[in-house]
């Protein structure tokens, strides 16, 4: 039976049946998928919320017996903080300018020599990005573990993804602006920081902030990096240093439920910052929706 | 490629300054990843040496012990099934909501159901290992039972001792959960790339929706479906720490998936780091190398395959 | 165009709005946060004995087994003394050792002495190495089975189950110890250390002792275990059999207290069949050999009617002179808090307090630290 033949003719009672059939299938994956998600950040929220407090958010756990249900993440959102400042300023400024590079200038083998190992860099597992970090700079170096060494191997996982989104915002913007800017007399380099960088950045913005937001939730890389620490560290470059991840790692499989009730806790927090991370990526675009592409 | 202006010396020489600076940090950039590169295999080197060939079949992990004994045997061997079942699980769920998504549902609906399950993506691995060992594994005790006992004859679904829990399949469930939005995501983009003239020719035939779908859509996507599915398999075979909280460890070759048992790569390195000597931490970098370039070869080909579909879509368009 | 114009005012000050709120949230967050952490439990010991303090930060690692007693050393010497803060990571005996070898942490903590590769290493890079027993401890073999509280096992029994040759829980050698129980017939799960763990190597040591023909492992912080799922860390251990209906376990006797795991009751080498407790771990240690670097040589086979023959000294691993004249008095002076008053604590936290001639022994160690 031609294809032709089926669609032309009546809507016989078997395609209709295969076609509720296969919607009905089709819609059954998407309450799955959307099931899970609620299943897991429902749950999360749900036991997360039963153990956060105001005192939770705001204390470290210095000195908290193995018994003791006091305790909190303040010493890791420090942590986090600091570490995720630290692979900012490493990797943003520099995968800017290099996705610069590309873009504007880049028709030659350089240009496409760098693109291609960023594309080999964004497949690095976390963990050897970590152990990278480990074995040269905190063993090999003498350097010890530190909230800059998990923000040095957080870079490494963060200038790939830039440097790829980046360019893909910047190839966004029309030639035609480039040319009309030239037309004016204006030269390159003016050019790219007058007129292409204003016109992107919206979109760069919403770049680094997913990527922010991707480097924040890491572990792996932070366990042989920043390596934890019970009180409130506030020079990353002085000894383990704790973090939002590794917090709900160290706390998860402990089989004291006073650990596990602040491993959720930890866990809620973590969410809360990532998700708001995202949250505000996509209000950037939206708002660069209402006024670039026209 | 906008052409550039002729111009005075002052503004040639400030577009050399800049580009010189742009093209330093893409110098700088491309010798951060040599050196990443470089460092790693001479830090890998001498376990290689010392294991030779074994480091592929061996299964025990001692490294640091005289005589050394260690290889990637079970690790690859748990790292590629937990994967593969994660694949298997995720991709019909995945394009099923993304065809669902792009085809059916009505466009404002579509895109709230594309940015939900875009929210499954943004969950750290950290609280997708927390929610599995503590949610998932007791949960799925129950189903891995059902496996055993009504397709048990399957060697991969039977438990030796009728026990169950923190097994290969749990990780694979967990994994599936990670790498659905991913796949998920990709799909959309490729159905979305399947050119109109043929949608609507369906359409203007008579077509019902799956029809169209079926006729219409499927056809132009395989190849991009498949993109979709390596660059989720790459994501599995890289992850580190949800792996890590729910699977328990051990250094079997574990047929047996709902068995607990098995080990990864990743969750290899994750849980042995800190007490590896020096000829632990070259072992440990080795398996890591081994496993950068399984990722490595995955990611280029579906890259290679997606854009290849994304061209060619453009084209007929 | 308008349009473009206030499109791109739009587009420049959201940058400039995101890094104020940044920059807000870090503002506020830095001022907010506290280090006391005041809570209802009791300090360990009751006397308000004087504590000599030190101030400064020092950070250690190392054995999950000794974690429970040291966390609450760390709070009550931190009570007594405000300007120090220790930090104790509870990683594994194996990597406390490789971290304190490679001087990424001040102190290492393990329960199987250096080997003396690990210590040539650790030796290098700081000077002399003193092994101090801090505290002392029965490990328990802990077991999750619905409906059976009280569990008899011979050390033969033991090595069957963990070597994989009894799989189920009603074996005729597990009937033949406990006439009185009915074991159902689940299959046995057994969980080890996936970690490199001295806990491991006292309990692999404790098998090999006394059933050399049914354990064939060998001895050490990590062994080829012939069946069994590895979790990380003694908590992982205690959390999995928890979880697990028919599973058994090992891990020092405050984690199967704490989560209230029943434990085995094992036949020591007079015949009777001991629970776990200071008085067992006493009895056995006083069997013990210590030479003069204080690494105690456990013995196994303790003859007298009240000992729990798998007990074990765990030490803390320290410099005899630190480059750091202030890490090394800040060491100096937890240790001396942990085996002075901090012994009080041991008993009620289900640990063991140092037989009193090894305690002696340890304090004139530490006294002889080099600050």
């Amino acid at each position: 039976m031609s294809v032709a033949q089926g669609l032309l003719g009546h809507r016989s009672p078997r395609r209709t049946w295969t076609d509720r059939v296969a919607v009905a299938a089709l819609a059954a994956s998407v309450i799955v998928a959307v099931g899970v998600l609620t299943l897991v950040l429902g749950y999360t929220i749900a036991r997360g919320a039963r153990a956060i407090s105001f005192d939770f958010l705001t204390h470290s756990m210095k000195g908290v017996g193995p018994l003791d249900a006091t305790g909190g993440v303040y010493h890791s959102i420090i942590g986090t903080v600091e570490q995720v400042l630290i692979a900012s300023l490493l990797s943003i400024p520099l995968g800017l300018l290099a996705a610069i590079y590309i873009v504007e200038y880049g028709t030659n083998r350089f240009a496409f020599a760098v693109r291609f190992f960023v594309d080999v860099m964004t497949g690095i597992p976390s963990i050897v990005a970590g152990l990278f970090v480990f074995s040269f700079w905190v063993l090999g170096l003498h350097q010890g573990f530190s909230g800059f060494a998990a923000g040095m191997a957080l870079s490494v996982l963060m200038l790939p993804v830039v440097i790829r989104a980046s360019e893909e915002m910047l190839r966004l913007v029309p030639d035609h602006l480039r040319e009309a800017s030239y037309a004016l007399g204006i030269p390159r380099w003016r050019t790219i920081i007058s007129v292409v960088l204003p016109t992107a950045s919206a979109g760069l913005t919403t770049a680094v902030v997913l990527a922010i937001a991707r480097v924040t939730g890491e572990t792996a890389p932070l366990l042989v990096t920043a390596f934890g620490f019970e009180s409130i560290k506030t020079n990353p470059f002085d000894g383990p240093q704790s973090a939002l991840p590794l917090y709900v790692w160290s706390q998860a499989a402990s089989a004291f439920d006073v650990a596990v009730r602040r491993a959720w806790a930890a866990a809620l927090t973590l969410v809360v910052v990532v998700l708001a991370l995202i949250a505000l990526a996509r209000l950037l675009t939206r708002r660069d929706r209402l006024g670039v592409t026209q | 490629m906008a052409r550039e202006p002729r111009l005075s010396a002052t503004s040639r020489r400030g577009d050399a300054v800049f580009r010189a600076v742009a093209g330093s940090a893409g110098g700088l950039v491309l010798v951060l990843i040599a050196a990443i590169a470089i460092f790693l295999i001479v830090q890998a080197a001498p376990a290689f040496r010392r294991a030779g060939l074994s480091f592929f079949t061996e299964r025990q992990w001692f490294p640091d012990a005289t005589p050394a004994r260690f290889g990637v045997g079970a690790l690859a061997f748990g790292t590629l099934v937990s994967s593969l079942l994660a694949l298997a699980i995720s991709l019909p769920i995945a394009v099923g909501s993304a065809l669902f998504t792009t085809e059916i549902a009505p466009p404002r609906l579509g895109r709230w159901i594309g940015h939900l399950v875009d929210l499954l993506a943004a969950v750290p691995s950290v609280i997708y290992g927390l929610w599995g060992f503590l949610f998932l594994v007791p949960r799925l005790v129950p189903a891995e039972r059902w496996l055993d006992n009504t397709i048990g004859f399957i060697p991969i679904f039977h438990s030796r001792h009728g026990i169950y829990g923190r097994s290969l399949f749990a990780a694979g469930v967990i994994l599936a959960i990670m790498i659905l939005p991913i796949i998920a995501a990709i799909s959309r983009e490729v159905f979305r790339q399947a050119p109109a003239t043929h949608r609507e020719a369906a359409m203007a035939l008579g077509a019902t929706r799956w029809e169209t779908i079926r006729y219409a859509v499927l056809p132009f996507s395989r190849s991009g479906i498949i993109g979709a599915a390596m660059l989720g398999l790459g994501r599995a075979l890289g992850e580190t720490i949800a792996v890590a909280l729910v699977l328990a460890a051990s250094y079997d070759v574990k047929i047996h998936l709902v068995e607990p048992g098995g080990n990864t790569v990743a969750a290899n390195i994750a849980n042995k780091f800190g007490e590896a000597g020096l000829g632990g931490r070259e072992a440990l970098i080795a398996s890591g190398l081994v496993l950068f370039a399984i990722t490595l070869l995955v990611n280029i080909a579906a890259r290679a395959v997606v854009y290849r579909t994304t061209r060619l879509a453009e084209a007929k368009a | 165009m308008a349009h473009t114009k206030t499109q791109s005012v739009k587009s420049r000050s959201v940058p400039v709005l995101l890094a104020a709120v940044l920059a807000g949230l870090a503002l506020v967050a830095s001022a907010c946060g506290s280090d006391t952490n005041k809570s209802k439990t009791a300090k360990a010991s009751g006397t308000t004995a004087k504590v000599s303090c030190a101030s400064g930060t020092i950070s250690g690692a190392g054995a999950t087994f000794p974690a429970t007693i040291v966390q609450q050393w760390i709070k009550d010497y931190g009570a007594a003394c405000p300007g120090a803060t220790v930090n104790y990571q509870p990683v594994g005996s194996g990597a406390g050792i490789q971290q304190f070898s490679a001087g990424t942490v001040d102190f290492g903590a393990s329960d199987a002495v250096m080997k003396p590769e690990e210590q040539a290493t650790a030796e290098a890079k700081g000077g002399p190495v003193m092994h101090v027993p801090w505290t002392a401890g029965a490990v328990a073999v802990m077991f999750n089975i619905s409906g059976v509280k009280e569990l008899k096992l011979s050390g033969e029994t033991i090595a069957g189950i963990f070597a994989g040759t009894i799989t189920k829980w009603n074996d005729p050698k597990i009937k033949a110890e406990n006439a009185g129980a009915t074991l159902p017939e689940t299959g046995i799960q057994v969980i080890h250390r996936s970690d490199g763990s001295g806990t491991t190597a006292v309990f692999t040591s404790y098998l090999t002792t006394v059933a050399p023909a049914v354990w064939t492992a060998g001895a050490a912080k990590d062994v080829p275990w012939p069946t069994g799922q590895g979790a990380k860390g003694s908590d992982g251990v205690t959390a999995a059999v928890k979880q697990t209906d028919g599973a058994i376990g090992y891990a020092e006797q405050s984690y199967a207290a704490a989560n209230s795991l029943s434990t085995v009751d094992v036949k020591n080498e007079a015949g009777s069949y001991v629970k776990p407790s200071a008085k067992g771990v006493s009895a056995a240690l006083a069997s013990a050999e210590i030479p003069a670097d204080l690494k105690v040589k456990i013995n196994y086979k303790p003859t007298e009617a009240a000992a729990y023959p798998i007990s074990t000294t765990t030490w803390a691993l320290v410099f005899q002179k630190y480059g750091d004249a202030a890490k090394g008095a800040l060491v100096k002076s937890f240790l001396t808090y942990a085996l002075g008053a901090g012994q009080d604590a041991a008993e009620r936290l289900y640990y063991a307090p140092l037989p009193k001639d090894l305690q002696t022994k340890a304090q004139a160690a530490v006294a002889s630290l080099q600050t």
